[in-house]
Protein backbone atom coordinates (compact mmCIF):
# COMPACT_ATOMS: atom_id res chain seq x y z
CA UNK A 1 0.00 0.00 0.00
CA UNK A 2 2.71 2.47 0.98
CA UNK A 3 4.76 1.44 -2.01
CA UNK A 4 1.85 2.26 -4.29
CA UNK A 5 1.55 5.65 -2.67
CA UNK A 6 5.23 6.33 -3.17
CA UNK A 7 4.91 5.53 -6.84
CA UNK A 8 1.94 7.76 -7.42
CA UNK A 9 2.84 10.58 -5.07
CA UNK A 10 4.99 12.69 -7.43
CA UNK A 11 2.19 12.80 -10.01
CA UNK A 12 -0.38 13.90 -7.42
CA UNK A 13 1.63 16.57 -5.66
CA UNK A 14 0.29 20.10 -6.21
CA UNK A 15 2.65 22.86 -7.36
CA UNK A 16 4.79 24.13 -4.53
CA UNK A 17 4.27 27.77 -5.43
CA UNK A 18 1.31 29.09 -3.42
CA UNK A 19 0.56 31.81 -5.96
CA UNK A 20 -0.42 29.18 -8.49
CA UNK A 21 -2.88 27.43 -6.15
CA UNK A 22 -6.40 27.44 -7.55
CA UNK A 23 -9.17 29.43 -5.81
CA UNK A 24 -11.01 26.17 -5.18
CA UNK A 25 -8.05 24.78 -3.28
CA UNK A 26 -7.79 27.92 -1.18
CA UNK A 27 -11.52 27.87 -0.40
CA UNK A 28 -11.41 24.25 0.74
CA UNK A 29 -8.71 24.93 3.34
CA UNK A 30 -9.78 23.67 6.77
CA UNK A 31 -11.42 26.31 8.95
CA UNK A 32 -10.58 26.49 12.63
CA UNK A 33 -14.03 27.84 13.45
CA UNK A 34 -15.74 25.06 11.59
CA UNK A 35 -13.56 22.50 13.34
CA UNK A 36 -14.57 23.87 16.75
CA UNK A 37 -18.21 23.79 15.68
CA UNK A 38 -17.87 20.17 14.68
CA UNK A 39 -16.19 19.32 18.00
CA UNK A 40 -18.90 21.03 20.05
CA UNK A 41 -21.62 19.36 17.99
CA UNK A 42 -19.95 16.00 18.54
CA UNK A 43 -19.81 16.64 22.27
CA UNK A 44 -23.44 17.75 22.52
CA UNK A 45 -24.80 14.79 20.56
CA UNK A 46 -22.45 11.80 20.29
CA UNK A 47 -21.66 11.07 16.64
CA UNK A 48 -22.93 14.38 15.28
CA UNK A 49 -19.41 15.70 14.73
CA UNK A 50 -18.68 12.82 12.39
CA UNK A 51 -22.12 12.92 10.78
CA UNK A 52 -21.56 16.56 9.80
CA UNK A 53 -18.49 15.38 7.89
CA UNK A 54 -20.39 12.51 6.28
CA UNK A 55 -18.46 9.90 8.23
CA UNK A 56 -21.61 7.85 8.67
CA UNK A 57 -20.06 4.64 10.00
CA UNK A 58 -18.09 6.39 12.68
CA UNK A 59 -21.05 8.60 13.58
CA UNK A 60 -23.31 5.58 14.03
CA UNK A 61 -20.78 3.64 16.08
CA UNK A 62 -20.01 6.60 18.36
CA UNK A 63 -23.73 7.24 18.89
CA UNK A 64 -24.48 3.59 19.65
CA UNK A 65 -21.47 2.86 21.85
CA UNK A 66 -21.80 6.02 23.96
CA UNK A 67 -25.55 5.50 24.18
CA UNK A 68 -25.17 1.85 25.17
CA UNK A 69 -22.63 2.68 27.85
CA UNK A 70 -24.91 5.35 29.30
CA UNK A 71 -27.98 3.10 29.25
CA UNK A 72 -26.15 0.16 30.82
CA UNK A 73 -24.46 2.40 33.38
CA UNK A 74 -27.76 3.99 34.39
CA UNK A 75 -29.49 0.60 34.44
CA UNK A 76 -26.84 -0.71 36.82
CA UNK A 77 -27.57 2.31 39.03
CA UNK A 78 -24.18 3.87 38.58
CA UNK A 79 -23.39 7.19 40.18
CA UNK A 80 -23.91 10.26 38.02
CA UNK A 81 -21.76 12.97 39.54
CA UNK A 82 -23.04 16.51 39.87
CA UNK A 83 -21.33 19.88 39.99
CA UNK A 84 -21.61 20.10 43.79
CA UNK A 85 -19.03 17.41 44.48
CA UNK A 86 -17.26 17.38 47.82
CA UNK A 87 -13.75 16.50 46.64
CA UNK A 88 -11.48 16.37 43.60
CA UNK A 89 -12.58 12.86 42.65
CA UNK A 90 -16.20 13.96 42.51
CA UNK A 91 -15.18 16.88 40.30
CA UNK A 92 -13.21 14.58 38.00
CA UNK A 93 -16.16 12.21 37.86
CA UNK A 94 -18.44 15.11 36.98
CA UNK A 95 -16.14 16.21 34.15
CA UNK A 96 -15.99 12.65 32.83
CA UNK A 97 -19.75 12.18 33.04
CA UNK A 98 -20.41 15.55 31.43
CA UNK A 99 -18.33 14.42 28.46
CA UNK A 100 -21.35 12.45 27.27
CA UNK A 101 -23.05 15.76 26.41
CA UNK A 102 -26.81 15.54 26.11
CA UNK A 103 -26.70 11.87 27.13
CA UNK A 104 -25.57 12.95 30.60
CA UNK A 105 -28.76 14.91 31.11
CA UNK A 106 -30.77 12.09 29.55
CA UNK A 107 -29.24 9.64 32.02
CA UNK A 108 -30.09 11.93 34.93
CA UNK A 109 -33.67 11.98 33.70
CA UNK A 110 -34.14 8.24 33.23
CA UNK A 111 -32.13 6.88 36.13
CA UNK A 112 -34.68 5.41 38.47
CA UNK A 113 -34.15 5.56 42.21
CA UNK A 114 -30.75 7.24 42.06
CA UNK A 115 -27.35 5.61 42.37
CA UNK A 116 -26.64 2.49 44.40
CA UNK A 117 -22.93 1.82 44.70
CA UNK A 118 -23.29 -0.43 47.72
CA UNK A 119 -23.04 -3.37 45.30
CA UNK A 120 -20.39 -4.08 42.69
CA UNK A 121 -22.95 -3.60 39.92
CA UNK A 122 -23.54 0.02 40.88
CA UNK A 123 -19.82 0.66 40.98
CA UNK A 124 -19.44 -0.87 37.52
CA UNK A 125 -22.27 1.34 36.35
CA UNK A 126 -20.36 4.39 37.57
CA UNK A 127 -17.37 3.31 35.44
CA UNK A 128 -19.62 2.72 32.42
CA UNK A 129 -21.03 6.23 32.71
CA UNK A 130 -17.61 7.83 33.10
CA UNK A 131 -16.26 5.80 30.17
CA UNK A 132 -19.16 6.95 27.99
CA UNK A 133 -18.21 10.56 28.68
CA UNK A 134 -14.51 10.11 28.08
CA UNK A 135 -15.15 8.09 24.92
CA UNK A 136 -17.40 10.84 23.60
CA UNK A 137 -14.73 13.44 24.31
CA UNK A 138 -12.25 11.29 22.39
CA UNK A 139 -14.68 11.04 19.48
CA UNK A 140 -15.24 14.82 19.52
CA UNK A 141 -11.48 15.36 19.44
CA UNK A 142 -11.25 12.93 16.53
CA UNK A 143 -13.96 14.81 14.66
CA UNK A 144 -12.16 18.08 15.36
CA UNK A 145 -8.91 16.75 13.94
CA UNK A 146 -10.70 15.40 10.88
CA UNK A 147 -12.37 18.79 10.32
CA UNK A 148 -8.96 20.47 10.46
CA UNK A 149 -7.81 18.23 7.64
CA UNK A 150 -5.63 15.96 9.71
CA UNK A 151 -5.54 12.34 8.66
CA UNK A 152 -8.24 10.55 10.62
CA UNK B 1 -38.14 4.75 33.81
CA UNK B 2 -35.18 2.57 32.95
CA UNK B 3 -35.20 -1.12 33.91
CA UNK B 4 -32.71 -2.30 36.46
CA UNK B 5 -29.88 -4.39 35.07
CA UNK B 6 -27.81 -6.87 37.05
CA UNK B 7 -24.70 -8.09 35.26
CA UNK B 8 -22.13 -10.44 36.67
CA UNK B 9 -18.51 -9.37 36.85
CA UNK B 10 -17.55 -11.28 33.72
CA UNK B 11 -20.59 -10.07 31.77
CA UNK B 12 -19.81 -6.44 32.58
CA UNK B 13 -16.17 -7.04 31.73
CA UNK B 14 -16.96 -8.63 28.35
CA UNK B 15 -19.53 -5.97 27.46
CA UNK B 16 -17.13 -3.17 28.35
CA UNK B 17 -14.29 -4.73 26.34
CA UNK B 18 -16.50 -5.34 23.30
CA UNK B 19 -18.01 -1.85 23.22
CA UNK B 20 -14.74 -0.01 23.71
CA UNK B 21 -12.92 -2.20 21.18
CA UNK B 22 -15.64 -1.49 18.62
CA UNK B 23 -15.36 2.27 19.16
CA UNK B 24 -11.56 2.22 19.06
CA UNK B 25 -11.60 0.17 15.87
CA UNK B 26 -13.89 2.58 14.04
CA UNK B 27 -12.11 5.70 15.29
CA UNK B 28 -8.59 4.39 14.84
CA UNK B 29 -8.76 2.68 11.48
CA UNK B 30 -10.35 3.53 8.15
CA UNK B 31 -10.37 0.37 6.04
CA UNK B 32 -12.90 -2.33 7.05
CA UNK B 33 -10.29 -5.08 7.12
CA UNK B 34 -8.01 -3.01 9.36
CA UNK B 35 -10.94 -2.19 11.60
CA UNK B 36 -11.84 -5.84 12.12
CA UNK B 37 -8.24 -6.73 12.91
CA UNK B 38 -7.94 -3.81 15.32
CA UNK B 39 -11.23 -4.61 17.07
CA UNK B 40 -10.30 -8.26 17.57
CA UNK B 41 -6.80 -7.41 18.75
CA UNK B 42 -8.04 -4.75 21.15
CA UNK B 43 -10.72 -7.09 22.52
CA UNK B 44 -8.15 -9.82 23.04
CA UNK B 45 -5.81 -7.44 24.87
CA UNK B 46 -8.66 -6.22 27.09
CA UNK B 47 -9.36 -9.82 28.09
CA UNK B 48 -5.70 -10.71 28.55
CA UNK B 49 -4.84 -7.67 30.65
CA UNK B 50 -8.09 -7.73 32.65
CA UNK B 51 -7.78 -11.39 33.56
CA UNK B 52 -4.05 -10.93 34.15
CA UNK B 53 -4.67 -8.10 36.61
CA UNK B 54 -7.35 -10.23 38.27
CA UNK B 55 -4.92 -13.07 38.80
CA UNK B 56 -2.20 -10.68 39.97
CA UNK B 57 -4.56 -9.34 42.66
CA UNK B 58 -5.71 -12.79 43.76
CA UNK B 59 -3.06 -13.25 46.53
CA UNK B 60 -4.22 -9.99 48.15
CA UNK B 61 -7.93 -10.76 47.99
CA UNK B 62 -8.13 -12.53 51.34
Amino acid sequence: MSEENNETLPLEQPPSNQDTASPVARDSAPSEGKAWGVAIAGWLLPGLGHALQRMWGRALVVFLTVGLLVIVGASMRGNLFTSDGSDAFDTLGYVADLGAGSFYFLARTVERGGADVSHAGGDYGTRFLATAGVLNLLAALHAYEAARGRKA
Amino acid sequence: MIPSLALTHIQAFLLFAAVISLAFGFLGRRRPKDRVKYILWSFFLFLLIGIGIGWAMYPFSR
